[in-house]
């Protein structure tokens, strides 16, 4: 999937305070109690002024998690166009980087990168907490150098 | 065994033909008398006595047919009973149980979607449920035997 | 029901909730519809998870389900494992040795323990409670860390295979068990305490969401819902599968009906499981070797059918394995507690307040991946009955900004 040119200086304002937005296109559960281990206390990802914000209107990051299935896929397009730019996806955990063992099933289109532009894969089933603030991290340099 | 469908036997609602592992009692009815079964049952347990635990749908493509069987788990020592039946499987049809047992909703509706047989009287059952649209425009049950997917 | 109540209210507000939902983590559309405040109709749209997988089992081998069938679930993946394994090993007709029964154990009683706390953690956050659902998840984190003690992983790990586990535990990993589990025991005590007494809590789960015992059993409501309605079920306690049959344990069952009891059930079902997990270190048998040699498995799978359930931490878990001597099997039915849990449910959400819906919802501990993996309904029977006059005024359907959510 193309994305639309997003070095142009604004990706900037956002890397001090990211917002998360977390949707489930189809995952087991696994990623996403991960997702969740990581915003609470133990792991903490608000240490970096990550937030999970209430709404997709409000958000700058989106964490796609599961293998994306054909219904999901419809509202994962719909989510990203709703979301404001400058706009990231992170795609969580094998499924959504692939499809994984999912991915030969009638009713799941693979990959989230077959829906919207992904930019960040997280490998892993499930992706441990750590590795999923590693991944928002990461983001956040590319951020800084773009 | 349990009493209650001990009699159901003896009146010949229900014919004993074994056992699934472990120790599920297996009994085979025609599909016409499912209505007849569950009103007795209610009658006979009560509603606090048992719950319909699921229906498994299986294409048996050899015979053609489709076999339904009704896990029942009578309670309180939870012992499950296998209620199976066949339908036709180019004229799928069997009356639904929804007005007696609301439990059924899940199992008919998944049941009707996924192998297309059509419970009479569930005004429940529509495509496409959740099996992708355009297999339901092609008309195909994902979980037949002959189906490509 | 007064009817000229409704006359006076022209129309109800289609409130839809999901299925991007800040609190929920899962992907589900309740489309309820409000009259003033009162909810007086719910249908559950979903299908946002399905993919396929009980075709995709028919499709691989026996060997490969083991791994797609544990993600069905991630919460619960060693339940739904040890219950396929359970109905191919009776196939096969083996049985593993008691070592690795009681690792099993182990292995879904850790599961139970994080899964019930997860849910009274979500539930703290929908009724406001944030401070005290970071402390739970916190103390969730050392049940974590036994888990990948035992399993290897955190969340999936695949621990189960025909014949036993894929792991052992050395004694050294015990006494760190045995630590662990130790330093969570009084902290699930304090905020079952703090349940039982806190008056925010009280206010926002008592009486709401009732289901009667005779309508917990006619909707096929199952696990820790079934429970707190005064049914006694069990599949650990009836089937005795696995090591249950040796190990004591208590099964909960409250007379209280409503939310409230549900949580309740789920922290005194911790503790029992803690007091098992506890029962189990202590007694691992050393006979037998705990891990097979996967190599000398078998590779030929007669024909037959067997039928297992597994009391996982939502209830009732069925699976329905059929093989006709080929490698793959003809026929895998998974039945998830959720499944009526959940779709079987929407009766019961009506006559209580917007507020009160997400509580609801969370009190059947919905667990979306496990029940979307093949079904999807929409629950527009019988309720019609029930409000007639209500639906009527429905039928104009104002539409709401459908941003706005719960």
């Amino acid at each position: 999937m193309e994305k639309e040119n997003k070095s142009d200086g604004k990706a900037k304002i956002i890397r001090y305070t990211p917002w998360l937005v977390h949707f489930n296109t189809g995952a087991c559960n696994g990623c996403d109690i991960e997702v969740l281990a990581a915003l609470t206390p133990f792991y903490d990802v608000e240490r970096f002024g990550i937030k999970l914000a209430p709404s997709i209107r409000h958000g700058d990051i989106l964490l796609v998690t599961g293998a994306v299935t054909k219904k999901a896929g419809e509202r994962l397009k719909r989510l990203y166009e709703q979301m404001p730019g400058p706009k990231f996806v992170i795609a969580v955990g094998t499924c959504a980087c692939t499809g994984g063992v999912f991915a030969k099933s009638y009713s799941v289109y693979a990959g989230a990168d077959k829906v919207v532009p992904v930019d960040m894969y997280i490998p892993g089933c499930p992706p441990r907490p750590e590795a999923i603030i590693d991944g928002i991290a990461k983001l956040l340099k590319k951020l800084e150098q773009s | 065994m349990i009493e209650e469908i001990n009699e159901l036997v003896k009146e010949g609602l229900l014919k004993e033909v074994g056992t699934i592992k472990p120790n599920r009692e297996l009994y085979e009815f025609s599909h016409e008398r499912i209505r007849e079964i569950f009103k007795q049952l209610l009658e006979r347990l009560g509603e606090k006595g048992f719950y319909l635990a699921t229906i498994v749908g299986t294409d048996i493509l050899k015979d053609k047919k489709i076999r339904l069987d009704y896990y029942v788990v009578v309670l309180p020592e939870e012992t499950t009973i296998v209620l199976r039946t066949y339908v036709d499987r180019d004229n799928p049809e069997i009356n639904s149980i929804l007005d007696l047992i609301p439990a059924a909703l899940a199992p008919e509706c998944e049941i009707h979607d996924l192998l297309g047989v059509v419970f009479k009287g569930n005004p429940a059952l529509r495509r496409p449920f959740f099996v992708p649209e355009e297999l339901v425009e092609k008309g195909i049950y994902p979980l037949r035997k002959d189906a490509r997917v | 029901m007064a009817i000229d109540k409704v006359i006076e209210v022209p129309y109800a507000l289609e409130i839809p909730v999901g299925p991007q939902h800040p609190a929920l983590h899962e992907p589900i559309l309740l489309k309820a519809y409000a009259d003033g405040e009162e909810v007086v109709k719910v249908e559950v749209h979903t299908g946002y998870n399905h993919r396929g997988i009980e075709k995709l089992a028919e499709k691989n081998s026996f060997y490969r389900d083991i791994f797609i069938v544990s993600r069905v679930c991630g919460i619960c993946n060693g339940v739904h494992a040890n219950c396929f394994v359970r109905a191919v090993e009776q196939i096969l007709g083996i049985e593993p040795s008691p070592r690795a029964k009681y690792l099993r154990v182990l292995a879904m009683e850790l599961e139970r323990m994080h899964s019930h706390m997860l849910i009274n953690a979500v539930m703290a956050e929908i009724i406001g409670f944030d401070s005290l659902f970071m402390n739970i998840m916190r103390d969730r984190e050392y049940i974590m860390k036994s888990k990948e003690i035992v399993t290897g992983n955190r969340v999936s790990a695949d621990y189960m295979i025909f014949g036993g586990v894929r792991r052992d535990l050395s004694s050294d990993k015990i006494d760190k068990l045995r630590k662990l589990i130790d330093r969570v025991i009084p902290r699930i005590k304090y905020y079952k305490k703090l349940f039982m007494e806190d008056e925010t809590i009280l206010k926002r789960l008592v009486d709401v969401g009732v289901v009667k015992p005779s309508e917990a059993t006619l909707y096929g409501l199952l696990g820790p819902v079934a429970r707190a309605s005064g049914v006694k079920i069990d599949a650990r306690a009836s089937d005795k599968y696995d090591a249950y049959g040796e190990i004591p344990f208590n099964v909960i069952v409250r007379n209280e009906c409503d939310a409230w009891a549900r949580m309740m059930v789920r922290w005194d079902e911790a503790l029992e499981s803690a007091k098992i997990i506890k029962y189990v270190l202590d007694h691992l048998p050393q006979d037998g070797k705990a891990v097979p040699d996967e190599r000398r498995l078998p590779r030929r799978f007669p024909p037959g059918e067997a039928y297992t359930r597994v009391e996982a931490p939502r209830g009732e878990l069925i699976y329905y394995v059929m093989s006709d001597g080929k490698p793959m099997p003809y026929r895998v039915k998974i039945r998830t507690p959720s499944v009526h849990n959940i779709l079987n449910t929407a009766k019961f959400y009506i006559g209580y307040s917007i507020a009160d819906l997400p509580v609801i919802l969370t009190s059947w501990d919905p667990c979306i991946s496990c029940m979307e993996r093949l079904t999807i309904i929409d629950l527009r029977t019988g309720e019609r009955r029930k409000v007639p006059m209500k639906e009527l005024a429905g039928g104009g359907k104002k539409w709401v900004n459908p941003r706005y959510s719960l």
